[in-house]
């Protein structure tokens, strides 16, 4: 090794110990408190299995993550698929669109919907007003609003992680579908969607990761009644004390992404999605 | 094909997606005119607009000022280390190419994809232990942790475009480590490393999750306070610190569109 390696190794040294002592030791000690705390051994993972409040978490997390995801890739391919379409000057404008709640703080994206789904919010006032319904409609605190603020929330991140897929790929290949007569719908089918799967598996996978672990948006606009797996360990570290049912509850969320992104990386298109220049 | 079928093929998804994007920002907005009513509570104005819940925000007592002025020295901090620590970083795995830098990058950026719940609760047992509950300290130094990625990520793209000859021909007229670190490499990397400063001080100021685990009383940060009264109340000043937040960030970006994106790329 040269000199000049030596350096730059040594510059690399602030970093790893400071990922290594704050990031990845509590990280590790997280993993570690499951199988000791309150006892050693397997009892936490065991009670997780047998209890029923916690089945109901689970079974929560996954049905709001599910319908998230699946809204939120196809409603997301759609302006994708539209923005890298437009000309110029439309294209800065949607895609500044885009960025204006990519940007804003997630609790002022919560509040706003907290304004406009409440009971005498200004969506049942306008509804209401204009006589379309007679009752106020439930519209927050529940599923439903839970999973608008988050397809709300996940939507500019599959946005953008989709143009940047879609914008790679070769528009030769389309004119040359369109050259040979295929109809609009069948370029469509067969050529666009198939050449957009890596895009879409990414936009699919930061969407599902995200959502699983996610805590400020269920827990403002579910407000307890839609109990997700982030919020459930929140109370468990906060209030009741039960570190070992929290620390398990991690532990089992962290392998659950790492299959997630295991699985992903099997895909030769996916690692070049990731390590390609644009990551 | 019918021109009436070919425009509903082409013009009705375009539709929705302006609908969609309609969507996406639209909602955002409606704080403005509910931080302009006039009455106590959440509501759009009644009888006419009002400044008064703007007012609020300035009074001292009420605690939001005394929280920005938190969540902004904590995110200087935070911002200044984490580009510091990420442009080190950046700079030795650029020169050292091998195994070590690259599991390191892994390491580093790990905190993009796991969910930050899971290092609330390693960082709440840490702290405790060290007594960094609730403290400056503890809660500038997660917000580092938490800001190190996308400072590495912007710093390392600004390296990319970096002609490693330039190292070179420093290298074999005689220049000595440190005049190459300082004067040949980072001399290049201004915008890598005033884009990754911004975007980890953004990390800073917007961390929540975090954040309510490790603080209690003592440090309020703006994120908290905002929890806290959208748990307790719907004050209307929420709506006002929300407006203002709004209108910082729409302003932010309207500069870098018309000034700094021009003939730059689409994508980000």
């Amino acid at each position: 090794m040269t000199r000049f390696q030596r350096w730059a190794l040594a510059l690399t040294v602030p970093a790893a110990v400071m990922a290594i002592g704050l990031y990845v030791f509590p990280i590790l000690q997280v993993l570690a408190l499951s199988f000791l705390e309150p006892k050693p051994g397997f009892g936490n993972y065991v009670s997780l299995f047998g209890n029923a409040a916690i089945g109901r978490v689970v079974r929560t997390t996954i049905i709001v993550s599910a319908l998230t995801t699946a809204i939120t890739v196809v409603l997301a391919y759609v302006v994708a698929f539209a923005i890298i379409q437009m000309p110029r000057g439309r294209r800065r404008l949607a895609l500044f669109l885009v960025m204006v709640p990519f940007w804003i703080s997630v609790l002022v994206r919560a509040f706003s919907w907290i304004t406009i789904l409440r009971r005498n919010g200004v969506l049942n006032t306008v509804l209401t007003q204009s006589g379309a319904i007679s009752e106020p409609l439930d519209l927050v605190y529940n599923q439903f609003g839970v999973i608008v603020g988050m397809v709300h929330y996940m939507m500019p991140f599959a946005i953008l992680l989709l143009v940047a897929n879609l914008g790679d790929i070769d528009r030769r290949i389309i004119q040359a579908a369109r050259s040979l007569g295929a109809q609009p719908a069948t370029v469509f089918w067969r050529v666009w969607l198939p050449l957009s799967l890596p895009g879409l598996s990414i936009a699919t996978l930061f969407t599902v990761i995200f959502s699983l672990g996610f805590l400020v948006t269920p827990a403002i606009l579910g407000a307890g009644r839609v109990l997700m797996i982030a919020e459930y360990i929140s109370v468990q570290i906060s209030s009741t004390l039960r570190w070992g049912v929290a620390t398990a509850l991690s532990t089992l969320m962290l392998v659950a992404i790492g299959v997630l992104v295991a699985i992903a990386m099997r895909h030769p298109a996916m690692r070049a999605a990731f390590g390609g220049g644009r990551s | 094909m019918s021109p009436a079928r070919r425009l509903l093929q082409i013009g009705a998804p375009k539709l929705l997606a302006w609908l969609l994007l309609a969507f996406l920002f639209v909602p955002i907005l409606v704080v403005i005119p509910v931080s302009l009513t006039d009455r106590d509570y959440l509501s759009l104005p009644q009888d006419g607009i009002s400044l008064s819940h703007y007012a609020a925000l300035l009074d001292w007592r009420a605690g939001w000022l005394s929280s920005m002025a938190t969540s902004l020295g904590i995110a200087l901090a935070a911002s200044f280390l984490a580009t510091a620590v990420a442009a080190a970083y950046a700079i030795g795995a650029f020169v050292y190419v091998g195994r070590w830098p690259s599991l390191l990058r892994v390491v580093l950026l790990s905190p993009l994809i796991v969910p930050p719940i899971i290092y609330a609760v390693g960082m709440v047992k840490l702290w405790s232990r060290f007594g960094l509950l609730d403290s400056w300290i503890g809660v500038t130094i997660v917000h580092v942790m938490l800001a190190i990625p996308l400072a590495v990520l912007a710093i390392g793209a600004s390296l990319s475009n970096l002609d490693p000859r330039m190292v070179q021909a420093a290298r074999s007229l005689g220049a000595r480590p440190p005049t190459i670190f300082l004067r040949v490499i980072l001399p290049n990397l201004g915008s890598g490393i005033g884009a990754g400063a911004i975007l980890a001080f953004i990390t800073s100021w917007d961390e929540i999750t975090v954040t309510l685990f490790i603080t209690g009383r003592r440090i309020v940060t703006l994120p908290r306070r905002i929890w806290t009264s959208i748990a307790d109340s719907v004050d209307p000043a929420l709506a006002a610190i929300a407006s203002a937040l709004l209108l910082a960030t729409l302003l932010a970006l309207l500069v870098r569109l018309l000034f700094v994106e021009r003939g730059g790329s689409p994508s980000r």
